[in-house]
């Protein structure tokens, strides 16, 4: 937990709501993050967490709902304005997404290159210094198709971190990992933490964000039916639905940090 | 408006005749072509070596040579060793032989593709060979080799202009003859080409008709 | 069987210069089906209806219409009538490159439709516009994809490219016939002919392995 004080809103979103033919995946979800802050949804599969995070930075156009990035509201319908936004917003996905054509290096220069116009030597800097933060100095010449799970999904951070982004989201970056990869990259994350960088992620990692947020969100049927600090949302829920999920995934994932 | 009269009186019989000698071209074509194909390819599997090596040879040249130098050969070669063959018989006779060859590349991958245990299965049931082959391998072979065997077929139709290469007044023949009296190129092949493809579309759509019909749940007839 | 050889033997120097023709009218064909195939593919694929109906049309049109004619509509009947004056050559390059354009623009969407679709959400994430991500994610390997199927169409384009002939272009298959019809020597002419398109599609279809090979990405497997 941090101290709390003069906290500046980084990132705010209000109702928003996605449909799926008439299915509603996402209903009038509404969530604000400030500065330094970590914010966790848990709740079943299919219960909207993903849908809701790829609609925060429009890979997936919601259909109602507002968004405020550093109190300025994103236009997504000029792109302009959706494409600064997003350079703005790292997003880490589930099953990773490297561009398998670039090496670890390729991946972390390419938006350097192409979106933010840097040059050759400076891209390069700025990516070498990324892959040795997240501790993949020695496989930077690598493809994709030569790296281990984790190694990608820290790829892949890297990659989100060098456009400085100001909140970053996370979609279950774990989900895809065989048991032994997992801890390597909850260390990254950690330790991102630990540096005061904004976050929303979506995991099933119970115990590992337990630790780490400031606030849990459960999510079912698309609606977050509850918000609370991780001792609370765990062990003393409101709702009967919230308390019996989070039993379940204690008992099975509580060893899991 | 006499534009129109012209194109009734004059264009459109003429196309029509040609339309009738290239589907005389085609039907015959297609059917020898496809047998032969089927018998070439199923030569390539299960044949002797030197048979194997005999239709293997027989498939690159006829895949490799372009259809007009084939064309060439049958109707301007033969006559050096005394057979003579009139431009629609060289046609019909390349068209087929070179068809064939493509044919037989997708029946070999059809027979190919059946997976050995299909045949275990059947021997172990007492089937003899022929049997096995009437019943068991034919049927799930032909379904994979109708989507590659229908494209050969839409070639074919396409490449049927080449006739008129040798000298077979077909449809693109009578346009040519047509146009190069009256220069009215721009229209009359206009419309060739629209005859064409009317017979192509046609063929796709049926074809993928075909393909429906004979498709089995949960078998993928594309990908083995 | 001696008078057969030197007949080619005669003629070999004059078929070998229209090899190079033939090469020439199947390198621009395939350079201008390159160029008119990745915009069509990247329209069919990611283009608004309107564009996807038109491009579709396109395809649909080149796809269904012989060479023949359509070498003989633009050569006597377009080029003509919008006042063009172009050889049969550049006439012959331009037919077979638009035909090629809709069978490579088919390969093209192929390769596009088997990325996985996060490799374009991952590009717009970093705040890439579409255009960037096309041009910077996908086709570079949507085009690694395609050399399979490209190195066919090439090979069909070789042999198609033998059809100039009907606008007088010189390249093998002119040249053959022209010789044989003095020499009366059409069999063996002939036959040297079709070995060349045979030993062109090779040293090609060996080329673009070659290049396939270069291009592949270490630990892929597709």
């Amino acid at each position: 937990m941090r101290a709390m004080g003069e906290q500046k809103e980084v990132l705010k979103v209000e109702k928003v709501t996605k449909k799926y033919a008439s299915k509603e995946v996402v209903k009038e979800a509404s969530l604000a993050v400030n500065e330094g802050e970590i914010k966790v949804l848990i709740g079943p599969s299919g219960g909207g967490k993903s849908t809701l995070l790829q609609c925060i930075n429009f890979l997936v156009t919601p259909d109602k709902g507002r968004i405020w990035l550093e109190g300025k509201e994103v236009l997504h319908s000029q792109k302009k304005n959706l494409y600064e936004y997003r350079q703005k917003v790292g997003m880490i996905f589930q099953d990773f997404n490297l561009f398998d054509h670039l090496t670890a290096l390729g991946n972390v220069e390419i938006a350097l290159l192409k979106v933010r116009k840097m040059t050759k030597k400076d891209a390069r800097d700025r990516a070498v210094a990324e892959l040795e933060r997240v501790g993949l100095r020695d496989h930077i010449r690598k493809y994709p198709a030569q790296l281990s799970g984790g190694q990608k999904q820290r790829v892949s951070i890297a990659r989100a971190l060098a456009m400085d982004p100001k909140v970053m989201l996370l979609d279950e970056p774990t989900s895809a990992l065989d048991p032994e990869l997992i801890t390597e990259v909850h260390a990254v994350i950690k330790a991102l933490g630990a540096e005061g960088m904004t976050m929303v992620m979506a995991t099933h990692q119970i115990g590992f964000a337990s630790h780490l947020a400031d606030e849990m969100l459960f999510m079912e049927d698309g609606i977050i039916v509850e918000t609370g600090a991780p001792a609370k949302l765990l062990l003393q829920a409101e709702y009967a639905r919230t308390r019996e999920f989070c039993a379940k995934l204690t008992g099975r994932y509580g060893e899991t940090r | 408006m006499e534009e129109l009269l012209f194109i009734r009186q004059d264009v459109l019989p003429a196309l029509l005749r040609g339309l009738r000698i290239s589907l005389m071209l085609i039907i015959p074509s297609g059917l020898c072509g496809f047998a032969l194909g089927v018998f070439v390819g199923a030569l390539r599997v299960y044949g002797s070596p030197w048979v194997k090596r005999l239709t293997n040879g027989y498939v690159i040249i006829f895949r490799g040579f372009p259809l007009v130098v084939q064309l060439f050969i049958w109707y301007f070669g033969l006559p050096h060793i005394g057979i003579y063959l009139t431009p629609f018989l060289a046609s019909v006779l390349g068209f087929t032989l070179c068809s064939a060859a493509y044919h037989s590349e997708y029946v070999r991958g059809a027979f190919q593709s059946i997976k050995g245990g299909q045949r275990l299965a059947a021997q172990a049931l007492g089937f003899t060979k022929l049997e096995m082959i009437r019943t068991i391998i034919l049927p799930q072979a032909f379904r994979r080799a109708v989507p590659g065997c229908g494209n050969e077929l839409i070639y074919l139709i396409k490449y049927s202009s080449l006739a008129y290469m040798i000298t077979c007044i077909e449809l693109t023949g009578e346009g040519k003859v047509i146009a190069s009296e009256t220069f009215k190129y721009t229209e009359i092949f206009f419309m060739v080409g629209l005859i064409y493809l009317l017979l192509t579309s046609l063929a796709t759509l049926s074809l993928r008709r075909i393909e429906d019909k004979l498709r089995i749940p949960g078998f993928d007839n594309y990908n083995p | 069987m001696l008078e057969y050889l030197t007949a080619i033997g005669d003629a070999l120097p004059y078929l070998l210069q229209g090899s190079l023709v033939t090469i020439a009218l199947v390198v621009g064909a395939m350079a201008l089906g390159l160029v008119i195939g990745i915009l069509l593919a990247v329209g069919l694929v990611y283009g608004p209806p309107y564009i996807r109906a038109l491009f579709s049309m396109y395809v649909w049109f080149f796809r269904g219409v012989p060479l023949l004619v359509l070498l003989f509509l633009f050569y006597f009947g377009l080029f003509t009538l919008v006042g063009i004056n172009i050889s049969a050559f550049t006439a012959a390059v331009i037919v077979l490159g638009l035909i090629s354009s809709a069978y490579q623009s088919q390969i093209f969407r192929g390769g596009i439709l088997s990325l996985p679709e996060g490799q374009l959400k991952a590009a717009r994430a970093l705040g890439m516009s579409d255009g960037k991500a096309i041009c910077s994610i996908v086709l570079p390997q949507a085009l690694r994809l395609s050399i399979p199927g490209w190195s066919n169409e090439y090979s069909i384009v070789l042999k198609d490219s033998a059809i100039a002939y009907a606008l007088g272009v010189a390249e093998v298959m002119a040249r053959a016939h022209f010789v044989a019809s003095r020499t009366y020597q059409h069999l063996p002419l002939y036959f040297t002919a079709g070995v060349i398109f045979l030993i062109l599609t090779y040293m090609g279809t060996k080329a673009l392995r070659v290049l396939e090979e270069r291009l592949r990405i270490p630990g892929y497997m597709r």
